[in-house]
């Protein structure tokens, strides 16, 4: 009997020191690149439900603000971690845009990671293998797809124009009905610039592919000596929230917006449920974020889990897909079992996925990028 | 030997603020300068060139808003300090304070709702005037400058308003004695007297409209933008920051020229800041 205590003392004692020894408190930071809609997504949403996976975890999340900015300041960030020699940097997770993704793999701040990631191997698109026509392979894993496309007032637009072709036409007819943010006030404006390059280009595929060629930039006074000019029955819009405020009001029946943005804003009551989108001819880019790990984070296996977590089929279903309204990053077919119907059908109501493929381009690669902006500041502000 | 070591005391008091000084402001603008004339590790004027090429226009255009701005502005605050000179109006007191403690950002947002081509200004004007549509300041240059003197006019107006105040009473009334209206009081005596304060309040109306980022951004056109704007967008969308700091450095020189003057101008009246 006193045997009998003893071991079983023993054994509580064991359990209990080996309770005390597993809450390892970890703090896992990450910086998050984006609109606000992705820090609430991180901060509200994937963060409970992590810490409640791993209560040991503590997920804290910083937003570093929309556009390439948002992206510029994380890369200042990394980069001061590297400058301090530190060992362990303290930041452990990183979402990016593919601009900000190659100006840190050509500085050395994140590392390949995607091995170790079993739903790398769920991704469908090219954007997990190439960004702005540089090989980031094995360094990211798409968060999520993000399309730009033409959002529409039926009420004053009974029949949209399909194709760029006719939007010049309609522009003429309905001036200063259609608007756009220019390319300093956020990505949609930027896109349509992009897609208007694509259409009159006579090699859009090598802006988007590679290689890079002043050969192929020779027909390019010609295009933007059109824009500037199609600019002229147009209005220009404060931004990408910008846009869609002028939709609201009827100010504008036309204009480009993303299309997360689009109905994340019309699920909460900011716009006018009405208005309705199209993907025009021969097509509009769109863009992933990116999940990257930084070289030295101290935290990189709980960063891991993380990723692991939000691109997982049914996580990725419920979050990504229904509630914040992008385009999964992961293969549509592995997230619709997890889909209810209604979902699925809002998400593709006006563009078809077979749309999405066809007129979905991709952003050109950094050399053309760089020089399409410039060539717009060039040639059309001026 | 007592003196020198006065002198090292005070030295070593000075010292903190020296260090943040030079550590948050001199090495910063080195360092921008320096950026300036470097494009990928070797050094020139191609920053220069790239900055005037694209830019020239903007530059044209910052100056040119930011002296619109300033001088509505010091029209308002003479007016408004003027009028507070002779009477006292606690509501206007108060109002024009008001926007001192309203941050940029909330004012910008607010500027483009309301100046919008269907806002709130628009949709009250349309329903007065019982016309159908009217065009939008918010996205031109009037909505920009507007949006810029509403921000500025507080501090112009403290400053403008603290210097009539500290007026010795003595000329006004003297002036009044010999059947002065106020309005001649404000031109012919308060402006003249107050100068130097006047042309400090001109120096950082200007100085703070044309490194303002905010407002342009939210209220301005798309094009021309203030140069701010264009070093933002030099930064972000190229990680450009040759062409950036020498965007910059044209801006200092810009606010340089004003500074000059009115050190110049404050010798010339015996130096000091009376206000």
């Amino acid at each position: 009997m006193r045997k009998l205590c003893g071991v079983m003392l023993l054994i509580v004692a064991a359990v209990l020191l080996a309770q005390a020894n597993i809450p390892i408190k970890v703090t896992l930071t990450m910086m998050v690149a984006g609109d606000q809609n992705m820090v609430d997504f991180f901060q509200y949403e994937i963060a409970p439900e992590f810490e409640k996976l791993y209560p040991n975890v503590k997920v804290k999340v910083v937003g570093t603000g929309p556009g390439d900015a948002g992206s510029q300041q994380i890369i200042q960030q990394l980069q001061l971690e590297k400058d301090s020699g530190k060992d362990k940097w303290a930041i452990d997770l990183v979402v990016i845009h593919e601009a900000g993704t190659i100006w840190a793999i050509e500085r050395g701040l994140i590392r390949p990671y995607t091995d170790f990631l079993t739903t790398r191997r769920l991704v469908t698109m090219k954007t997990a293998e190439v960004a702005l026509g540089v090989n980031v392979n094995g360094y990211v894993m798409p968060m999520f797809h993000s399309q730009t496309a033409i959002a529409y007032n039926p009420r004053f637009v009974k029949d949209p124009p399909k194709s760029y072709a006719e939007l010049v036409e309609w522009v003429k007819k309905n001036p200063k009905k259609f608007g756009y943010n220019g390319i300093k006030g956020g990505m949609s404006g930027v896109s349509f610039v992009f897609g208007w390059v694509y259409w009159k280009s006579k090699n859009p595929d090598v802006l988007m592919n590679g290689p890079f060629d002043e050969k192929y930039m020779e027909d390019w006074p010609q295009i933007y000596a059109e824009l500037k000019e199609f600019n002229k029955y147009v209005t220009l819009t404060a931004g990408n929230a910008g846009t869609l405020d002028a939709l609201n009001r009827g100010e504008i029946w036309m204009g480009p917006v993303w299309v997360d943005m689009f109905y994340t804003w019309i699920r909460e009551g900011r716009m006018d449920p009405n208005i309705r989108l199209i993907l025009p001819e021969p097509g509009m880019p769109g863009q992933p974020m990116y999940f990257a790990i930084p070289t030295k984070a101290a935290n990189a296996d709980y960063a891991l889990k993380l990723i692991e977590f939000v691109t997982s089929p049914a996580v990725h279903a419920k979050y990504i897909v229904d509630k914040f309204n992008w385009y999964p990053a992961i293969g549509v077919e592995y997230v619709t079992p997890h889909l209810g119907k209604e979902v699925f059908e809002r998400l593709y109501r006006d563009i078809k996925e077979a749309d999405l493929l066809k007129f979905g381009k991709r952003m050109p690669i950094a050399d053309y990028r760089t020089r399409m902006l410039e060539a717009y500041e060039r040639w059309v502000e001026k | 030997m007592k003196r020198r070591r006065d002198l090292f005391v005070g030295f070593l008091l000075i010292l903190p603020a020296l260090i943040v000084l030079g550590a948050l402001y001199v090495y910063p603008l080195i360092l921008s300068v320096y950026t300036s004339f470097t494009v990928q590790g070797r050094y020139g004027l191609t920053n220069y060139v790239k900055a005037f090429d694209i830019y020239w226009r903007d530059i044209i255009y910052s100056v040119a808003i930011s002296f619109a701005t300033t001088v509505a502005t010091l029209i308002v605050s003479v007016v408004v300090s003027g009028y507070l000179r002779f009477k006292s109006w606690k509501f206007l007191e108060l109002m024009y304070k008001l926007p001192l403690f309203i941050p940029f950002l909330i004012v910008g947002h607010a500027m483009r709702v309301f100046l919008a081509p269907h806002g709130t200004l628009n949709n009250l004007l349309t329903r007065i005037l019982r016309i159908e549509e009217l065009p939008g300041l918010s996205r031109s240059w009037i909505g920009l400058v507007w949006a810029f003197v509403w921000i500025m006019t507080p501090y112009a107006t403290l400053i403008v308003l603290g210097a009539f105040r500290s007026l010795d009473s003595a000329y006004i009334e003297a002036a009044q004695n010999v059947g002065a209206s106020k309005w001649k009081i404000v031109i012919d005596i308060l402006i003249p007297m107050c100068r130097p304060s006047i042309m400090v309040a001109f120096i950082l109306t200007f100085v703070r409209t044309i490194s303002s980022l905010t407002i342009p951004i939210m209220v301005g056109p798309a094009s021309p933008n203030m140069i701010t704007v264009n070093m933002m967008f030099r930064v972000n969308y190229f990680n450009d920051w040759g062409t950036a700091n020498a965007l910059g450095v044209v801006s200092y020189l810009i606010v340089m020229v004003f500074a000059i003057y009115y050190l110049r101008f404050m010798a010339a009246e015996r130096g000091g800041i009376k206000a």
